[in-house]
């Protein structure tokens, strides 16, 4: 019978690349896209520090930018490399011995309400880059950093009152920018 | 109903209900009920007040650290490969160069984006040229194992190592150099297990490894690797290599003779040629089908599946994938009894074969026929048959055991002494032999 081919005797696609920005531009938008959720899927299912599972997922992109032109299918590749990578940093009894998790399902595969959170705050993250940077700056103060009414109305020289009128305001326009976005799709 | 909810009593309501009055409250959550328009604003701010406080919702518009740090390895990355591109383009065409030797003292040349382009060289003709394939993954080893551990972040060095190595043991693979491979591949095993996410370069090396075990007919060893990397390749969601691993499984499991077990998986290959509208894995394991029905003696079955595998590689080929179902067709005539029609066409699949240099297939397909003949007792024809197999390796200039095996061929038919286990003994010969060029052929000890 003839022979069963080899890993070598077939082809490996080529490097998904976008229109204008090559390799490092669709590296990008995959890291985007899935780096969020593989932090989750690290914190979350697998219980590993904030600090330690930003790192965990830095090294998993590292490696696929080495390789990834030989990518078959990239979500499923990615959540496989996480479940890896976080169960090799617990050094899980069988960790060094077993090259693949035997789990099924595969601990990392995201349940419902993850991808859900997931997608919902990549609208949000859309809806965020259309609401103009003086709006962005000032809901990223106010909810990312933690940054007092009082502290982002002394540093843009205005009074504390106005804050939350303005806060309201870009919340408004978040709003309609999700409107908006809704109605084209 | 009332008119919508202002706005700002939404948002209110949204970040704290006990914000706004207890009337309000109750007004709200009933009008909300009726209302899809407030219902979905107060979805909205009731979501975004808890989402917008996730640096993850920030990363795309505000960058991170971790992006700035990928954006900038992948700009590396890529200008690396553009300068290599450069480099090494001019001279692929000279695998015989000093240069690759000595490319690990060459200080331009030692970059991952050179181990990467000469490891995908390397993959890119070992099949056809795996002598040239070994030059260029050897050059990708020097490069990868003279750079520094720290040299890319996440220990990515180990993957350039890694991959290098498994080109390495491919190239071997495809010399006969079985032992090495199995060498090479232990060190690409042992590079990529350095990194957090191996999983890909493991399941790899896993499948090389049963294709290795499989020449070797080490078919138990075979058996257990090709599952191990179908279940990486599983985990990854890499289908299209999964179904390389199961198809190497159903080929351990043919030359095991355990046919039930390989036609399940063959079948499995078809299925996922059929869901993927596949056509060439169809084909591909229709062929093999084909052959486990005939050697389970079901011709019916495996005239169908090779009539399935011949539509599809006549019309997009490749060209020895058509004549090796030919082959396979013509032992179905065979069996049938319909010896004449059979050795016709195991003729003229022979004739294919030469007219491509593939002279070992050539006489492989002949020995089928000099089973036939053996059997009918045409001995004048069986002496044509092995004196032109001869003559044939003689043209090729095949100085190697394969020549004293035809030569033991012809000499035995002349004589009238070839047997059926001659012939056998022969035909493994000859296949071992394409994978082994060094392997010598040792002629049955008995024969009758």
């Amino acid at each position: 019978m003839q022979e069963p081919r080899s890993e070598a005797k077939r082809g490996t696609p080529g490097p998904r690349a976008t229109a204008t920005g090559g390799v490092p531009a669709a590296f990008e938008e995959a890291y985007l896209q899935f780096g969020p959720r593989l932090r989750k899927i690290a914190m979350r299912k697998f219980r590993i520090p904030e600090h330690d599972a930003e790192t965990i997922v830095h090294d998993v992109f590292t490696t696929y930018l080495m390789h990834m032109h030989a990518v078959n299918a990239l979500e499923p590749y990615l959540i496989g490399a996480i479940c890896n990578a976080s169960r090799y940093y617990w050094r899980r009894a069988d960790a060094a011995e077993a090259v693949f998790c035997t789990e099924q399902p595969c601990a990392a595969t995201p349940d419902n309400a993850l991808v859900e959170e997931i997608e919902r705050k990549l609208i949000l993250s859309r809806i965020l880059g259309r609401i103009g940077t003086r709006c962005r700056d000032l809901l990223h103060r106010y909810y990312m950093n933690g940054d007092t009414t009082a502290a982002i109305a002394d540093s843009l020289r205005l009074k504390q009152a106005t804050i939350p009128v303005f806060l309201h305001k870009c919340r408004r326009r978040a709003l309609g920018a999700y409107r908006s976005m809704s109605e084209t799709t | 109903m009332e008119e919508h909810i202002p706005e700002s009593e939404l948002l209110l309501f949204a970040f704290d209900p006990n914000a706004v009055r207890q009337d309000r409250q109750r007004a709200i959550v009933e009008h909300v009920e009726q209302c899809a328009k407030c219902r979905a604003d107060l979805d909205f701010y009731a979501v975004a007040e808890d989402d917008l406080s996730d640096a993850d919702v920030w990363e795309p518009v505000v960058g991170s650290a971790t992006l700035e740090t990928l954006r900038a390895y992948a700009a590396r990355i890529a200008a690396e490969d553009e300068e290599a591109d450069e480099l090494l383009a001019p001279l692929f065409s000279s695998p015989d160069t000093d240069i690759w030797k000595h490319i690990g003292n060459r200080q331009r040349f030692l970059t991952g984006g050179v181990v990467r382009r000469l490891s995908a060289h390397a993959h890119g003709i070992c099949e056809n040229e795996p002598l040239d394939a070994m030059t260029f993954a050897d050059a990708a080893i020097a490069v990868a194992e003279s750079l520094a551990d720290d040299r890319y972040p996440g220990r990515a060095v180990f993957e350039l190592r890694g991959t290098a190595w498994k080109e390495r043991a491919n190239a071997q693979l495809h010399l006969g150099q079985f032992s090495g491979a199995l060498e090479s591949l232990s060190r690409a095993e042992v590079a990529y297990r350095r990194l957090t996410s191996p999983a890909l370069g493991l399941a790899t090396v896993a499948l090389v490894r049963a294709s290795v075990f499989y020449q070797q007919q080490r078919l138990d060893e075979a058996a257990t690797m090709a599952e191990e990397a179908e279940r990486g390749f599983a985990h990854l969601g890499d289908n299209e290599r999964r179904m390389r691993a199961i198809y190497l499984r159903g080929g351990v499991r043919y030359e095991a003779q355990d046919l039930p077990a390989a036609m399940a998986l063959f079948r499995q290959v078809i299925a996922y040629g059929e869901e993927g509208h596949d056509a060439m894995w169809i084909a591909r394991a229709s062929y093999a089908l084909g052959n486990c029905e005939v050697d389970s003696g079901d011709l019916a079955e495996a005239s169908m599946h090779f009539h399935s595998a011949l539509t599809i590689f006549r019309e997009l080929g490749p060209a020895t994938e058509r004549i090796c179902t030919e082959w396979g067709i013509a032992r179905v005539f065979l069996q049938n009894g319909k010896i004449n029609e059979g050795i016709g066409r195991l003729r003229e699949v022979e004739i294919e074969f030469e007219s491509r240099g593939m002279v070992t297939d050539a006489a492989l397909a002949a020995l089928d026929a000099a089973d036939a003949l053996l059997a009918l007792g045409q001995s004048k024809q069986l002496v044509e048959l092995a004196s032109r197999l001869f003559r044939v390796f003689m043209d090729a200039e095949m100085v190697t055991g394969a020549l004293t095996a035809m030569a033991y061929i012809k000499d035995a038919a002349a004589d009238a002494r070839l047997t059926p286990e001659g012939i056998d003994t022969v035909r493994k010969y000859l296949r071992r032999s394409e994978r082994q060029p060094d392997l010598l052929f040792l002629p049955p000890q008995n024969p009758s």
